[in-house]
């Protein structure tokens, strides 16, 4: 399938072609700190389909609970986490975060992974009352 | 409730007094792109009840779907959102709130929801999250 997306501001676009079955909610400490919400949803995409096509992204990188560093790329003027990847030039999937793809109403995640960690209340969203916009 | 909490690198640290009976998610489809995620869950706290402890933030100003400019402020070194407020004097004028992004808050679990706004743009899965397979690892 193919995408694109980009941050808030629009310095960062990219195009991608994925797999709509390699969409994976991970509910790890650092994603919700990092997203500042519950959990954070990726797309898992080989990075030889994926196409910056413009804007210069900023990486910060941080260690995974596997000991590897791991590079979580973003837009330096808005703040916008576009994806992480491994460092290094070896074929890998990257983890295209959902909420900057264009097309993301359009994707559903098939898995979830650290569940260990989840915020309690995940499950219930249907329970929380909903305040209808103006 | 007092909590603390910060970024992701450490450069960010603050502390706040907050109302659990404050904390929302949002559905809207800014939040989706700047969280990456298919929500954003915050607590409104008003300004006198934040305190930065350490670190400067970056501030992005976006103009929301009212005409609202917001101020997103993150750390600039790991990117890391910790709230939003009006840029400027509040529309309606008043105190100033800051939406703390939960994430960043340490004591998150002890907080839940409790409304949500923005649901017309909600991603259809969200509250089905018990019907997707759960992997132990990656």
């Amino acid at each position: 399938m193919k995408i694109d997306g980009g941050c808030h501001c629009g310095h960062i676009t990219y195009a991608a072609e994925i797999d709509p079955e390699k969409v994976v909610i991970c509910h790890c400490t650092d994603c919700q700190t990092m997203s500042g919400t519950a959990f954070r949803v990726s797309a898992r995409v080989p990075d030889s389909d994926f196409h910056l096509l413009s804007g210069t992204p900023k990486i910060y990188i941080k260690i995974g609970a596997s000991g590897r560093d791991r590079e979580q790329v973003f837009c330096p003027e808005c703040g916008t986490h576009i994806y992480a990847a491994y460092p290094g030039p070896e074929p890998q999937d990257i983890s295209l975060r959902l909420g900057t793809i264009r097309q993301r109403a359009q994707l559903e995640p098939t898995r979830q992974i650290w569940q260990g960690s989840a915020q309690s209340w995940v499950n219930d969203l249907a329970h929380i009352p909903v305040v209808k916009e103006p | 409730m007092k909590v603390d909490g910060g970024c992701h690198c450490g450069q960010i640290t603050f502390e706040a007094e907050i109302d659990p009976a404050k904390v929302g998610i949002c559905h809207c489809t800014d939040c989706q792109t700047m969280s990456g995620a298919p929500y954003n869950a915050v607590v409104q706290v008003p300004e006198a009840d934040f305190t930065l402890k350490s670190g400067t933030l970056k501030m992005y100003v976006k103009t929301a779907e009212s005409g609202n400019k917001r101020a997103q402020m993150f750390c600039p070194e790991c990117g890391n959102r910790i709230y939003a407020t009006s840029a400027g004097d509040p529309p309606g004028g008043g105190p100033k709130f800051f939406g703390i992004r939960i994430g960043v808050i340490n004591q998150r679990r002890e907080l839940s929801p409790k409304r949500q706004i923005w649901h017309r743009s909600a991603q259809p899965w969200v509250n089905d999250l018990a019907d997707i397979p759960v992997v132990e690892t990656q």
